[in-house]
């Protein structure tokens, strides 16, 4: 007996209404027994979320009056929780062959699901100190009602981790962990551009899987859907909160940075996705394609509050992705190497990486109207 | 707080993790008001806290709270910001590079 067939067994917890019954259903399952145990010999992943702090003062300064009418109507649709019973396994989640599937894949796919995971912590981890720090009732709501999401989330992807025989490990927190510093307005660009960028990933893995549905490889894609809207709902609150005070997207520093956490984002994905060439191929999709669908997806979106879109049809914008993504590879290359020729790889990677990195940036942005209400559905 | 010295303080906290399906999730929070500032470091005193799965763990602990230096407070101000990354599911992580 492996981890994925205990978990097959019909009393699973995911499927209890409880936690009290979740808990109860562990408990009643058989011991593991030492050998057991080390068939199952679960891989342990040690989670390495960062911890950040801000100015408390100036976010609990924030008011809502100005987008008071659309904030109610969000924070009602959340505290309604209509996804609630949505992150639960039920008949549609298939048993998975993870031993028959390609260990290439399954390398990558595990990577997946872990930094997936790490993601959702962490945007937990960050939201919650936000509610404990802040004062003002519609923040710390807010900032409430994301975290609840993001550890349900988490929750679920750890779940499929442990199918797979991966124990996530909390033991963090008796390490020491260095507090960072996030400048209140970097918060709202940067969660509300990942919110709606995760939007945008998982949505169009989801349409194109539900056009291919031999592609799809683990029972986990299903559940894209209603994930997404989620991350579409915070991005939202985020959109609402930008709007509070007009200065933030419309003077002419904030423009550069709001360019700049564009760039940045975007040029991450392209790199990131090219280092799981397997999960795409099975997937059967082109990581160029995807990413510029997402790309396409995430500008659309983004003009309800940003000035500007980037110019990914621009001569310029592929072909210093891929400069980005070959300077990637050789720094990864370095690193392995080490010594001295490894390191004098590594800095040519990086000189070659900022190189392409300024390039990408200086292609003129495409400016936008932004709309007054900017409300918005998710429709694609 | 020193120009370049760390100063190092004791705060007694609650640390909460939750290792269940419906959340996963772990935090601290101390229980005599301390505040933590840009660039200082946290560590929880005594054995790692586990929670076995399905359950909600909450422990009393201390923790050591190592005050940066002004130098270090005002580093960590200016560049904190681009470690922005990491929110996003396809953050770089350690543990895949290698």
């Amino acid at each position: 007996m492996n981890a994925h067939s205990r978990d097959n067994e019909a009393l699973h917890s995911s499927t209890a209404a409880t936690a009290e019954e979740a808990i109860a259903r562990q408990e009643a399952l058989p011991p593991l027994t030492n050998e057991e145990a080390t068939n199952v010999a679960m891989q342990n992943t040690l989670l390495t979320p960062r911890f950040y702090t801000t100015d408390f003062d100036e976010m609990d300064a924030i008011d809502v009056t100005p987008v008071r009418a659309e904030w109610d109507v969000l924070i009602a649709q959340m505290k309604a929780d209509p996804n609630k019973g949505h992150f639960k396994k039920n008949e549609d989640w298939d048993t998975v062959d993870w031993d028959g599937m390609e260990p290439k894949l399954k390398a990558e796919f595990i990577d997946f699901l872990i930094s997936s995971c790490t993601a959702e912590f962490s945007g937990c981890v960050l939201y919650k100190e936000m509610k404990r720090r802040g004062s003002n009732e519609d923040i710390t709501t807010l900032f409430q009602l994301m975290a609840r999401d993001e550890a349900r989330h988490a929750g679920f992807i750890n779940d499929a981790l442990r199918e797979a025989g991966i124990a996530v490990n909390l033991g963090f927190l008796t390490q020491a962990k260095k507090y960072t510093y996030f400048r209140p307005k970097f918060i709202y660009y940067a969660t509300y551009l990942s919110e709606k960028i995760g939007y945008a990933r998982y949505i169009t893995i989801y349409r194109h899987l539900e056009q291919h549905p031999e592609m799809r490889f683990h029972p986990i894609f299903k559940w894209f859907k209603e994930w997404c809207n989620d991350e579409f709902s915070h991005g939202e609150a985020f959109a609402l909160l930008l709007k509070t005070d007009p200065k933030l997207t419309t003077s002419f520093a904030n423009k550069l940075w709001i360019k700049f956490f564009l760039t940045a984002v975007f040029s991450t994905m392209w790199v990131r996705d090219h280092q799981r060439p397997a999960f795409h191929e099975a997937l059967g999709v082109d990581p160029k394609w995807y990413a510029q669908e997402v790309f396409r997806k995430t500008s659309d979106i983004s003009c309800q509050v940003f000035p500007m879109m980037l110019d990914i049809d621009h001569p310029r914008w592929v072909k210093n992705l891929n400069r980005m993504e070959a300077a990637n590879v050789a720094i990864a290359k370095g690193r392995k190497a080490g010594g001295v020729g490894g390191w004098l790889t590594r800095m040519g990677g990086s000189a070659r990486a900022a190189l392409a990195f300024a390039s990408l940036l200086t292609i003129p942005a495409i400016s936008s109207e932004v709309p007054d209400n900017p409300r918005m559905e998710p429709v694609y | 707080m020193g120009l370049v010295f760390r100063e190092t303080e004791t705060a007694p906290c609650t640390v909460t993790v939750s290792h269940r399906f419906e959340e996963l999730s772990a935090h601290v929070r101390f229980d005599n008001g301390a505040v933590v500032y840009p660039g200082d470091t946290v560590q929880v005193q005594g054995p790692e806290i586990m929670a076995p799965y399905g359950e909600l763990v909450e422990e009393k602990r201390l923790a050591t709270i190592t005050r940066a230096s002004r130098l270090e407070r005002m580093w960590t101000r200016a560049t904190g910001d681009f470690e922005f990354m990491e929110l996003c599911e396809f953050s770089f992580s350690e543990e895949v590079m290698s």
